[in-house]
Protein backbone atom coordinates (compact mmCIF):
# COMPACT_ATOMS: atom_id res chain seq x y z
CA UNK A 1 0.00 0.00 0.00
CA UNK A 2 1.84 3.55 -1.26
CA UNK A 3 1.55 6.34 1.25
CA UNK A 4 -0.70 8.56 -0.54
CA UNK A 5 -3.57 5.40 -0.02
CA UNK A 6 -2.94 5.31 3.55
CA UNK A 7 -3.18 8.54 3.97
CA UNK A 8 -6.42 8.96 2.24
CA UNK A 9 -8.82 8.50 5.32
CA UNK A 10 -7.18 11.88 6.79
CA UNK A 11 -7.86 13.88 3.33
CA UNK A 12 -11.70 12.40 3.50
CA UNK A 13 -11.91 13.95 6.57
CA UNK A 14 -10.09 17.29 6.27
CA UNK A 15 -12.47 18.25 3.29
CA UNK A 16 -16.09 16.41 3.49
CA UNK A 17 -17.71 18.30 0.88
CA UNK A 18 -15.68 16.43 -1.58
CA UNK A 19 -17.57 13.31 -1.70
CA UNK A 20 -20.91 14.63 -1.57
CA UNK A 21 -19.90 17.23 -4.18
CA UNK A 22 -18.90 14.10 -6.49
CA UNK A 23 -21.84 12.19 -6.22
CA UNK A 24 -23.78 14.77 -7.10
CA UNK A 25 -21.53 15.73 -10.24
CA UNK A 26 -22.05 12.10 -11.15
CA UNK A 27 -25.98 11.55 -10.50
CA UNK A 28 -25.68 14.85 -12.86
CA UNK A 29 -23.14 12.86 -15.17
CA UNK A 30 -25.65 9.46 -15.55
CA UNK A 31 -28.75 11.95 -15.96
CA UNK A 32 -27.17 13.77 -18.96
CA UNK A 33 -26.14 10.61 -20.35
CA UNK A 34 -29.76 9.20 -20.25
CA UNK A 35 -31.27 12.34 -21.98
CA UNK A 36 -28.11 12.03 -24.83
CA UNK A 37 -29.61 8.00 -24.92
CA UNK A 38 -33.11 9.32 -25.11
CA UNK A 39 -31.92 11.55 -27.99
CA UNK A 40 -30.09 8.64 -29.63
CA UNK A 41 -33.01 5.95 -29.61
CA UNK A 42 -35.97 8.15 -29.36
CA UNK A 43 -38.63 8.76 -26.26
CA UNK A 44 -40.50 5.62 -27.19
CA UNK A 45 -37.32 3.18 -26.71
CA UNK A 46 -35.60 5.27 -23.57
CA UNK A 47 -38.30 7.97 -21.79
CA UNK A 48 -36.31 11.02 -20.94
CA UNK A 49 -35.44 11.98 -17.41
CA UNK A 50 -38.20 14.99 -17.67
CA UNK A 51 -40.78 12.63 -18.43
CA UNK A 52 -40.14 9.91 -16.11
CA UNK A 53 -39.80 12.49 -13.06
CA UNK A 54 -42.77 13.97 -14.70
CA UNK A 55 -44.53 10.37 -14.42
CA UNK A 56 -43.27 9.74 -10.61
CA UNK A 57 -44.81 13.27 -9.85
CA UNK A 58 -48.27 12.35 -11.25
CA UNK A 59 -48.09 9.13 -9.43
CA UNK A 60 -47.56 10.66 -6.03
CA UNK A 61 -50.13 13.57 -6.65
CA UNK A 62 -52.64 10.42 -7.31
CA UNK A 63 -51.13 8.56 -4.35
CA UNK A 64 -50.53 5.23 -6.24
CA UNK A 65 -46.97 6.39 -5.51
CA UNK A 66 -46.81 5.74 -1.99
CA UNK A 67 -49.73 2.71 -1.67
CA UNK A 68 -47.55 0.64 -4.35
CA UNK A 69 -44.34 1.51 -2.23
CA UNK A 70 -45.90 0.67 0.63
CA UNK A 71 -46.76 -2.96 -0.75
CA UNK A 72 -43.60 -3.89 -1.82
CA UNK A 73 -41.77 -2.45 0.94
CA UNK A 74 -43.91 -4.09 3.66
CA UNK A 75 -43.26 -7.66 1.78
CA UNK A 76 -39.62 -7.26 1.55
CA UNK A 77 -39.92 -6.27 5.41
CA UNK A 78 -42.05 -8.96 6.28
CA UNK A 79 -39.33 -11.50 4.37
CA UNK A 80 -36.73 -10.02 6.03
CA UNK A 81 -38.36 -10.26 9.06
CA UNK A 82 -39.12 -14.45 8.64
CA UNK A 83 -36.05 -15.68 6.35
CA UNK A 84 -33.42 -12.53 7.12
CA UNK A 85 -34.09 -13.02 11.33
CA UNK A 86 -34.17 -16.91 10.65
CA UNK A 87 -30.83 -17.26 8.91
CA UNK A 88 -29.28 -15.20 11.19
CA UNK A 89 -29.66 -16.66 14.24
CA UNK A 90 -29.63 -20.08 12.96
CA UNK A 91 -25.53 -20.04 12.93
CA UNK A 92 -25.51 -19.02 16.71
CA UNK A 93 -27.79 -22.19 17.13
CA UNK A 94 -25.49 -24.14 15.25
CA UNK A 95 -22.20 -23.44 16.58
CA UNK A 96 -23.21 -25.24 20.07
CA UNK A 97 -23.69 -28.56 17.59
CA UNK A 98 -20.79 -28.83 15.17
CA UNK A 99 -22.17 -32.28 14.33
CA UNK A 100 -25.85 -30.73 13.54
CA UNK A 101 -23.55 -28.05 11.47
CA UNK A 102 -22.18 -30.65 9.51
CA UNK A 103 -24.96 -32.24 9.00
CA UNK A 104 -27.08 -29.19 7.71
CA UNK A 105 -24.22 -27.84 5.40
CA UNK A 106 -25.28 -30.04 2.02
CA UNK A 107 -28.56 -29.11 2.98
CA UNK A 108 -28.28 -25.29 3.28
CA UNK A 109 -25.98 -25.43 0.51
CA UNK A 110 -28.38 -27.45 -1.77
CA UNK A 111 -31.46 -24.81 -0.83
CA UNK A 112 -28.71 -21.54 -1.83
CA UNK A 113 -28.39 -23.26 -4.89
CA UNK A 114 -32.07 -24.20 -5.64
CA UNK A 115 -33.52 -21.46 -8.37
CA UNK A 116 -36.47 -19.62 -6.48
CA UNK A 117 -37.87 -18.05 -9.58
CA UNK A 118 -38.47 -21.45 -10.36
CA UNK A 119 -40.35 -22.55 -7.96
CA UNK A 120 -42.53 -19.09 -8.17
CA UNK A 121 -45.36 -21.29 -9.69
CA UNK A 122 -45.16 -23.74 -6.69
CA UNK A 123 -45.46 -20.77 -4.12
CA UNK A 124 -48.57 -19.37 -5.82
CA UNK A 125 -50.03 -22.98 -5.97
CA UNK A 126 -49.67 -22.91 -1.78
CA UNK A 127 -50.08 -19.61 -0.77
CA UNK A 128 -52.11 -17.94 -3.60
CA UNK A 129 -51.43 -14.51 -5.25
CA UNK A 130 -51.92 -12.37 -2.57
CA UNK A 131 -49.04 -11.09 0.20
CA UNK A 132 -47.56 -13.97 1.27
CA UNK A 133 -46.62 -15.73 -1.82
CA UNK A 134 -44.00 -12.51 -1.88
CA UNK A 135 -42.82 -12.82 1.29
CA UNK A 136 -42.43 -16.26 1.49
CA UNK A 137 -40.28 -15.88 -1.85
CA UNK A 138 -38.60 -12.96 -0.25
CA UNK A 139 -38.04 -15.01 2.82
CA UNK A 140 -36.57 -17.78 0.89
CA UNK A 141 -33.35 -15.48 -0.71
CA UNK A 142 -32.36 -13.66 2.10
CA UNK A 143 -32.73 -16.24 4.11
CA UNK A 144 -29.42 -17.84 3.02
CA UNK A 145 -27.60 -14.34 2.41
CA UNK A 146 -28.18 -13.59 5.94
CA UNK A 147 -27.44 -17.43 6.90
CA UNK A 148 -24.25 -17.43 5.36
CA UNK A 149 -22.68 -13.89 6.48
CA UNK A 150 -23.58 -15.37 10.08
CA UNK A 151 -21.90 -18.05 9.99
CA UNK A 152 -19.06 -16.76 8.72
CA UNK A 153 -18.69 -14.27 11.42
CA UNK A 154 -19.69 -17.06 14.22
CA UNK A 155 -17.04 -19.39 12.82
CA UNK A 156 -14.42 -16.43 13.48
CA UNK A 157 -14.87 -16.31 16.72
CA UNK A 158 -11.45 -16.33 18.52
CA UNK A 159 -11.48 -19.13 21.02
CA UNK A 160 -8.94 -17.79 23.30
CA UNK A 161 -11.42 -14.59 23.55
CA UNK A 162 -13.93 -17.75 24.65
CA UNK A 163 -11.23 -19.75 26.87
CA UNK A 164 -10.29 -15.85 28.55
CA UNK A 165 -13.91 -15.25 29.67
CA UNK A 166 -14.83 -18.85 30.44
CA UNK A 167 -12.21 -19.08 33.01
CA UNK A 168 -13.19 -15.58 34.19
CA UNK A 169 -16.84 -16.95 34.85
CA UNK A 170 -18.88 -16.40 31.40
CA UNK A 171 -21.21 -19.36 30.97
CA UNK A 172 -22.59 -20.59 27.63
CA UNK A 173 -25.22 -17.70 27.28
CA UNK A 174 -22.70 -14.62 28.04
CA UNK A 175 -20.13 -16.17 25.59
CA UNK A 176 -22.94 -16.24 22.88
CA UNK A 177 -24.19 -12.81 23.38
CA UNK A 178 -20.70 -10.77 24.37
CA UNK A 179 -18.57 -12.27 22.03
CA UNK A 180 -19.76 -14.61 19.24
CA UNK A 181 -22.66 -11.42 19.14
CA UNK A 182 -20.17 -8.91 18.61
CA UNK A 183 -17.90 -11.04 16.81
CA UNK A 184 -20.26 -12.13 13.84
CA UNK A 185 -22.25 -8.69 14.15
CA UNK A 186 -19.70 -7.08 11.51
CA UNK A 187 -20.52 -9.79 9.21
CA UNK A 188 -24.43 -9.87 9.71
CA UNK A 189 -23.98 -6.20 9.11
CA UNK A 190 -22.58 -7.67 5.51
CA UNK A 191 -25.11 -9.66 5.29
CA UNK A 192 -27.75 -6.72 5.26
CA UNK A 193 -25.94 -4.53 2.94
CA UNK A 194 -27.01 -7.32 0.37
CA UNK A 195 -29.81 -8.87 1.95
CA UNK A 196 -32.23 -5.77 1.90
CA UNK A 197 -31.84 -4.63 -1.85
CA UNK A 198 -32.29 -8.17 -2.85
CA UNK A 199 -35.45 -8.21 -0.36
CA UNK A 200 -36.93 -5.39 -2.13
CA UNK A 201 -36.15 -6.68 -5.79
CA UNK A 202 -37.17 -10.05 -4.61
CA UNK A 203 -40.32 -8.61 -4.05
CA UNK A 204 -40.88 -6.98 -6.82
CA UNK A 205 -39.84 -9.88 -9.10
CA UNK A 206 -42.56 -11.84 -6.80
CA UNK A 207 -44.97 -9.21 -8.07
CA UNK A 208 -44.22 -9.24 -11.53
CA UNK A 209 -45.74 -12.85 -11.91
CA UNK A 210 -48.81 -12.66 -9.96
CA UNK A 211 -50.12 -8.88 -8.02
CA UNK A 212 -52.88 -7.16 -8.48
CA UNK A 213 -50.52 -4.26 -6.21
CA UNK A 214 -47.43 -3.03 -5.34
CA UNK A 215 -44.37 -1.73 -7.53
CA UNK A 216 -43.48 -4.79 -9.31
CA UNK A 217 -47.52 -4.90 -10.55
CA UNK A 218 -47.35 -1.30 -11.64
CA UNK A 219 -44.03 -2.25 -13.59
CA UNK A 220 -45.46 -5.19 -15.19
CA UNK A 221 -48.90 -3.50 -15.59
CA UNK A 222 -46.77 -0.74 -17.79
CA UNK A 223 -44.88 -3.03 -19.76
CA UNK A 224 -47.97 -5.13 -20.73
CA UNK A 225 -49.32 -1.49 -22.08
CA UNK A 226 -46.18 -0.92 -24.21
CA UNK A 227 -45.81 2.45 -21.42
CA UNK A 228 -41.88 2.36 -21.45
CA UNK A 229 -42.19 5.85 -19.09
CA UNK A 230 -44.37 3.87 -16.90
CA UNK A 231 -41.77 1.06 -16.74
CA UNK A 232 -38.84 3.46 -16.50
CA UNK A 233 -40.74 5.37 -13.46
CA UNK A 234 -41.07 1.93 -11.40
CA UNK A 235 -37.35 0.93 -11.91
CA UNK A 236 -36.33 4.28 -10.47
CA UNK A 237 -39.14 5.10 -7.23
CA UNK A 238 -37.12 0.94 -6.67
CA UNK A 239 -33.93 2.42 -6.99
CA UNK A 240 -34.60 5.23 -4.16
CA UNK A 241 -36.57 2.76 -2.03
CA UNK A 242 -33.06 1.28 -2.33
CA UNK A 243 -30.82 3.74 -1.99
CA UNK A 244 -32.94 5.06 1.22
CA UNK A 245 -32.89 1.17 2.92
CA UNK A 246 -28.89 1.90 2.78
CA UNK A 247 -28.88 4.97 3.66
CA UNK A 248 -30.42 4.17 6.66
CA UNK A 249 -28.59 0.54 7.65
CA UNK A 250 -25.46 3.07 7.33
CA UNK A 251 -26.35 4.93 9.87
CA UNK A 252 -27.37 2.25 12.33
CA UNK A 253 -24.15 0.12 11.14
CA UNK A 254 -22.04 3.57 11.91
CA UNK A 255 -23.79 3.61 15.32
CA UNK A 256 -23.40 -0.31 16.16
CA UNK A 257 -20.12 -0.34 15.33
CA UNK A 258 -18.63 2.52 16.52
CA UNK A 259 -15.67 0.86 18.43
CA UNK A 260 -14.12 -0.33 15.34
CA UNK A 261 -10.65 1.57 13.93
CA UNK A 262 -11.71 4.39 11.52
CA UNK A 263 -15.16 3.28 11.42
CA UNK A 264 -16.23 6.33 9.79
CA UNK A 265 -13.73 4.99 6.86
CA UNK A 266 -14.26 1.57 6.59
CA UNK A 267 -18.53 2.12 6.69
CA UNK A 268 -19.09 2.33 2.79
CA UNK B 1 5.80 -30.45 60.73
CA UNK B 2 1.99 -28.88 60.54
CA UNK B 3 2.90 -27.24 57.89
CA UNK B 4 0.37 -25.81 55.71
CA UNK B 5 -1.22 -27.74 52.91
CA UNK B 6 -0.09 -26.43 49.51
CA UNK B 7 -2.18 -24.09 47.44
CA UNK B 8 -1.65 -26.02 44.69
CA UNK B 9 -0.41 -29.76 44.23
CA UNK B 10 -0.09 -30.94 40.96
CA UNK B 11 0.37 -34.79 40.68
CA UNK B 12 1.89 -37.28 37.89
CA UNK B 13 0.38 -35.00 35.37
CA UNK B 14 0.64 -36.29 31.57
CA UNK B 15 -0.62 -34.84 28.81
CA UNK B 16 -0.83 -35.61 25.23
CA UNK B 17 -3.22 -34.44 21.88
CA UNK B 18 -6.13 -36.80 20.38
CA UNK B 19 -4.47 -38.90 17.77
CA UNK B 20 -3.80 -37.08 14.37
CA UNK B 21 -4.38 -38.44 10.92
CA UNK B 22 -4.27 -41.95 12.84
CA UNK B 23 -0.60 -42.08 14.46
CA UNK B 24 -0.58 -41.54 18.03
CA UNK B 25 0.74 -37.78 18.97
CA UNK B 26 3.71 -37.49 21.01
CA UNK B 27 3.43 -36.83 24.96
CA UNK B 28 3.60 -32.79 25.75
CA UNK B 29 3.61 -33.09 29.49
CA UNK B 30 5.06 -36.73 31.64
CA UNK B 31 4.90 -37.43 35.01
CA UNK B 32 5.33 -33.65 35.56
CA UNK B 33 4.83 -32.70 39.72
CA UNK B 34 5.09 -29.64 41.75
CA UNK B 35 3.10 -27.96 44.44
CA UNK B 36 2.62 -23.84 44.60
CA UNK B 37 2.39 -22.87 48.31
CA UNK B 38 -0.36 -20.14 49.87
CA UNK B 39 0.94 -16.22 48.60
CA UNK B 40 4.52 -17.79 46.94
CA UNK B 41 5.43 -16.51 43.96
CA UNK B 42 6.60 -19.86 41.77
CA UNK B 43 8.17 -19.19 38.20
CA UNK B 44 8.60 -22.23 36.24
CA UNK B 45 10.96 -22.11 33.06
CA UNK B 46 11.64 -24.03 30.21
CA UNK B 47 12.44 -23.55 26.33
CA UNK B 48 9.97 -22.26 23.88
CA UNK B 49 7.77 -25.46 22.60
CA UNK B 50 7.94 -27.37 26.32
CA UNK B 51 4.62 -27.41 26.38
CA UNK B 52 4.03 -24.55 29.23
CA UNK B 53 1.13 -23.17 27.90
CA UNK B 54 -0.40 -26.48 27.90
CA UNK B 55 0.36 -26.99 31.60
CA UNK B 56 -1.68 -23.81 32.17
CA UNK B 57 -4.56 -24.55 30.22
CA UNK B 58 -4.55 -27.72 32.28
CA UNK B 59 -4.61 -25.95 35.46
CA UNK B 60 -7.18 -23.34 34.72
CA UNK B 61 -8.91 -26.18 32.86
CA UNK B 62 -8.90 -24.79 29.78
CA UNK B 63 -7.96 -28.19 28.22
CA UNK B 64 -7.90 -32.03 30.23
CA UNK B 65 -5.43 -33.75 31.58
CA UNK B 66 -4.17 -37.19 29.98
CA UNK B 67 -3.69 -38.46 33.46
CA UNK B 68 -2.19 -37.25 36.56
CA UNK B 69 -4.28 -35.03 39.13
CA UNK B 70 -4.34 -31.72 40.35
CA UNK B 71 -5.57 -30.25 43.95
CA UNK B 72 -6.47 -27.29 44.75
CA UNK B 73 -6.45 -26.84 48.31
CA UNK B 74 -6.37 -30.47 48.72
CA UNK B 75 -9.54 -30.81 46.39
CA UNK B 76 -8.99 -32.44 43.55
CA UNK B 77 -9.91 -30.38 40.57
CA UNK B 78 -9.14 -32.14 37.21
CA UNK B 79 -8.10 -35.41 36.64
CA UNK B 80 -7.67 -37.58 33.20
CA UNK B 81 -11.16 -39.38 34.30
CA UNK B 82 -13.09 -36.34 34.81
CA UNK B 83 -14.79 -35.91 31.26
CA UNK B 84 -16.18 -32.16 32.02
CA UNK B 85 -13.97 -29.26 32.58
CA UNK B 86 -14.91 -26.44 34.94
CA UNK B 87 -12.56 -23.31 33.17
CA UNK B 88 -10.99 -21.47 36.24
CA UNK B 89 -12.64 -23.70 38.90
CA UNK B 90 -15.47 -20.89 39.50
CA UNK B 91 -13.17 -18.23 39.25
CA UNK B 92 -10.87 -19.87 41.79
CA UNK B 93 -8.07 -19.78 38.85
CA UNK B 94 -6.94 -16.30 37.44
CA UNK B 95 -5.26 -16.84 33.88
CA UNK B 96 -3.35 -14.19 32.25
CA UNK B 97 -2.78 -15.63 28.76
CA UNK B 98 0.39 -14.37 26.24
CA UNK B 99 -2.15 -12.82 24.34
CA UNK B 100 -4.06 -9.93 26.16
CA UNK B 101 -7.19 -11.61 25.13
CA UNK B 102 -9.06 -7.99 25.41
CA UNK B 103 -12.78 -7.45 23.71
CA UNK B 104 -12.09 -4.92 21.10
CA UNK B 105 -15.10 -3.36 21.14
CA UNK B 106 -15.29 -3.00 25.07
CA UNK B 107 -13.72 -0.29 26.85
CA UNK B 108 -10.95 -0.59 28.78
CA UNK B 109 -12.64 -0.15 32.04
CA UNK B 110 -15.65 -2.39 30.47
CA UNK B 111 -13.05 -5.34 29.95
CA UNK B 112 -11.73 -5.24 33.04
CA UNK B 113 -14.73 -5.21 35.19
CA UNK B 114 -16.83 -7.50 33.06
CA UNK B 115 -15.33 -10.80 34.95
CA UNK B 116 -16.52 -8.78 37.99
CA UNK B 117 -20.28 -8.16 36.55
CA UNK B 118 -20.57 -11.64 35.61
CA UNK B 119 -20.06 -12.82 38.94
CA UNK B 120 -22.34 -10.58 40.27
CA UNK B 121 -19.38 -8.95 42.79
CA UNK B 122 -19.23 -5.13 41.23
CA UNK B 123 -20.11 -3.14 44.40
CA UNK B 124 -18.77 -0.51 46.04
CA UNK B 125 -15.33 -2.09 47.48
CA UNK B 126 -14.64 -3.47 43.77
CA UNK B 127 -15.17 -0.65 41.98
CA UNK B 128 -12.33 1.22 44.42
CA UNK B 129 -10.07 -1.80 43.63
CA UNK B 130 -10.35 -1.32 40.18
CA UNK B 131 -9.56 2.46 40.38
CA UNK B 132 -6.70 1.67 42.72
CA UNK B 133 -5.47 -1.14 40.05
CA UNK B 134 -6.00 1.63 37.20
CA UNK B 135 -3.71 4.31 39.22
CA UNK B 136 -1.54 1.62 40.16
CA UNK B 137 -0.56 0.45 36.94
CA UNK B 138 -1.02 4.03 35.17
CA UNK B 139 -3.95 3.59 33.22
CA UNK B 140 -5.97 6.20 34.81
CA UNK B 141 -6.97 8.30 32.41
CA UNK B 142 -7.66 5.34 29.46
CA UNK B 143 -10.69 4.15 31.25
CA UNK B 144 -13.28 5.35 28.27
CA UNK B 145 -10.34 3.82 25.60
CA UNK B 146 -10.67 0.78 23.13
CA UNK B 147 -7.52 -1.50 23.61
CA UNK B 148 -7.31 -0.62 19.90
CA UNK B 149 -6.21 2.62 20.66
CA UNK B 150 -3.59 1.51 23.33
CA UNK B 151 -0.40 0.34 23.25
CA UNK B 152 0.75 -2.95 23.86
CA UNK B 153 2.04 -2.76 27.21
CA UNK B 154 -1.07 -0.81 28.28
CA UNK B 155 -2.70 -3.47 26.79
CA UNK B 156 -0.81 -6.13 28.79
CA UNK B 157 -1.42 -3.81 32.08
CA UNK B 158 -4.95 -3.98 31.25
CA UNK B 159 -5.17 -7.81 31.19
CA UNK B 160 -3.61 -8.63 33.98
CA UNK B 161 -5.81 -5.24 36.13
CA UNK B 162 -8.64 -7.46 34.63
CA UNK B 163 -7.97 -11.29 36.06
CA UNK B 164 -6.63 -9.18 39.49
CA UNK B 165 -9.78 -7.05 40.02
CA UNK B 166 -11.89 -10.13 40.75
CA UNK B 167 -8.89 -11.11 42.93
CA UNK B 168 -9.01 -15.21 42.57
CA UNK B 169 -6.81 -16.55 44.82
CA UNK B 170 -4.29 -17.95 43.02
CA UNK B 171 -3.05 -16.66 39.49
CA UNK B 172 -1.39 -18.40 36.38
CA UNK B 173 0.46 -16.31 33.93
CA UNK B 174 1.97 -17.37 30.93
CA UNK B 175 4.77 -15.35 29.96
CA UNK B 176 2.37 -12.34 30.01
CA UNK B 177 5.24 -9.79 28.93
CA UNK B 178 6.85 -12.16 26.04
CA UNK B 179 5.06 -9.56 23.30
CA UNK B 180 6.29 -6.25 24.70
CA UNK B 181 9.77 -5.00 24.69
CA UNK B 182 13.08 -4.92 27.06
CA UNK B 183 12.14 -1.31 28.58
CA UNK B 184 8.63 -2.03 28.91
CA UNK B 185 8.78 -5.23 30.00
CA UNK B 186 11.08 -4.25 32.95
CA UNK B 187 8.29 -1.67 33.74
CA UNK B 188 5.82 -4.01 33.65
CA UNK B 189 7.61 -6.52 35.96
CA UNK B 190 8.06 -3.90 38.08
CA UNK B 191 4.53 -3.38 38.32
CA UNK B 192 3.69 -6.88 38.97
CA UNK B 193 5.67 -7.33 41.79
CA UNK B 194 4.25 -3.89 43.09
CA UNK B 195 1.04 -5.17 42.50
CA UNK B 196 1.82 -8.69 44.28
CA UNK B 197 3.50 -6.88 47.30
CA UNK B 198 0.59 -5.55 47.60
CA UNK B 199 -2.35 -8.30 47.62
CA UNK B 200 0.73 -11.21 47.86
CA UNK B 201 -1.62 -13.54 45.44
CA UNK B 202 -0.15 -16.82 45.00
CA UNK B 203 1.25 -16.70 41.05
CA UNK B 204 2.14 -19.79 38.75
CA UNK B 205 4.11 -17.23 36.23
CA UNK B 206 5.99 -19.43 33.43
CA UNK B 207 8.66 -18.03 31.10
CA UNK B 208 11.44 -19.38 28.92
CA UNK B 209 13.53 -16.22 30.02
CA UNK B 210 15.86 -16.96 32.49
CA UNK B 211 16.32 -13.67 34.49
CA UNK B 212 12.74 -12.83 34.09
CA UNK B 213 12.39 -16.27 36.07
CA UNK B 214 14.68 -15.38 38.81
CA UNK B 215 14.06 -11.93 39.15
CA UNK B 216 10.32 -12.28 39.57
CA UNK B 217 10.29 -15.45 42.02
CA UNK B 218 10.17 -16.73 45.25
CA UNK B 219 11.33 -20.02 43.70
CA UNK B 220 12.38 -21.51 40.24
CA UNK B 221 11.27 -24.81 38.97
CA UNK B 222 13.39 -25.55 35.68
CA UNK B 223 11.18 -27.70 33.15
CA UNK B 224 12.45 -30.24 30.47
CA UNK B 225 12.41 -30.26 26.50
CA UNK B 226 9.37 -32.06 25.76
CA UNK B 227 7.70 -33.76 27.15
CA UNK B 228 7.73 -31.98 30.16
CA UNK B 229 8.87 -32.50 33.77
CA UNK B 230 10.05 -30.92 36.32
CA UNK B 231 14.06 -31.07 36.33
CA UNK B 232 15.42 -28.80 39.20
CA UNK B 233 14.10 -26.61 41.90
CA UNK B 234 15.69 -23.49 42.93
CA UNK B 235 14.58 -21.30 45.90
CA UNK B 236 15.31 -17.39 45.24
CA UNK B 237 17.11 -15.72 48.33
CA UNK B 238 17.18 -12.17 46.69
CA UNK B 239 15.60 -9.90 48.96
CA UNK B 240 12.67 -7.89 48.35
CA UNK B 241 11.92 -4.98 47.17
CA UNK B 242 14.11 -5.96 44.01
CA UNK B 243 14.94 -3.29 42.11
CA UNK B 244 14.72 -4.71 38.58
CA UNK B 245 16.37 -2.29 36.27
CA UNK B 246 19.57 -3.94 37.75
CA UNK B 247 18.73 -7.68 38.29
CA UNK B 248 21.98 -8.92 37.53
CA UNK B 249 23.39 -6.30 39.86
CA UNK B 250 21.24 -8.12 42.71
CA UNK B 251 22.84 -10.16 45.29
CA UNK B 252 23.33 -13.96 44.18
CA UNK B 253 21.68 -13.28 40.73
CA UNK B 254 24.61 -14.67 39.10
CA UNK B 255 25.29 -17.79 40.45
CA UNK B 256 21.12 -18.70 40.47
CA UNK B 257 21.51 -17.71 36.87
CA UNK B 258 24.25 -19.95 36.05
CA UNK B 259 23.37 -23.35 37.54
CA UNK B 260 19.44 -22.47 36.00
CA UNK B 261 21.10 -22.41 32.66
CA UNK B 262 22.99 -25.41 33.26
CA UNK B 263 20.04 -27.66 34.78
CA UNK B 264 17.97 -25.99 30.84
CA UNK B 265 20.79 -27.05 28.94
Amino acid sequence: MTAAALSSPLRLRSKPYLVPAGRIALGIAIVALWQIGTGVMGRDFLPSPWDTLARIGSLARSGELFRDAAITFGEAAAGMLLGGAAGAILPFLLRLSPRLMRALDPLISAGFGLPKLALAPLFILWFGIGITTKVVFVASIVFFLMFYNGLAGVLSVDPRLIATFRVAGAGEWVINREIVWNTAKPFLFSGLKIALPRALSGAVVGEFIAADQGLGWYIEHARSLNDTTGVLAGAVIVTVLVMAVNAGLRRVQARSLAWRPLAADMTL
Amino acid sequence: MTSALPMLQVRRLAKRFPPRAGAESPWILADLSFHVCEREFLTMVGPSGAGKSTLLNIIAQVDGASDGEILFRGEAIGSANGRTLNPGWDCQIGYVTQDDNLLPWRTLIDNVTLPLKLQGRYDEAAKKRVVELFCATNLTGFERYYPHELSGGMRKRGSLIRTLAYDPPIILMDEPFSAVDAQTRTQLQQDLLRLWNLGRKTIVFVTHDIAEAIALGDRVLVLSKSPAKVIADHRIDISRPRDLGNVYKLEGFGDIFERVRRDIQ
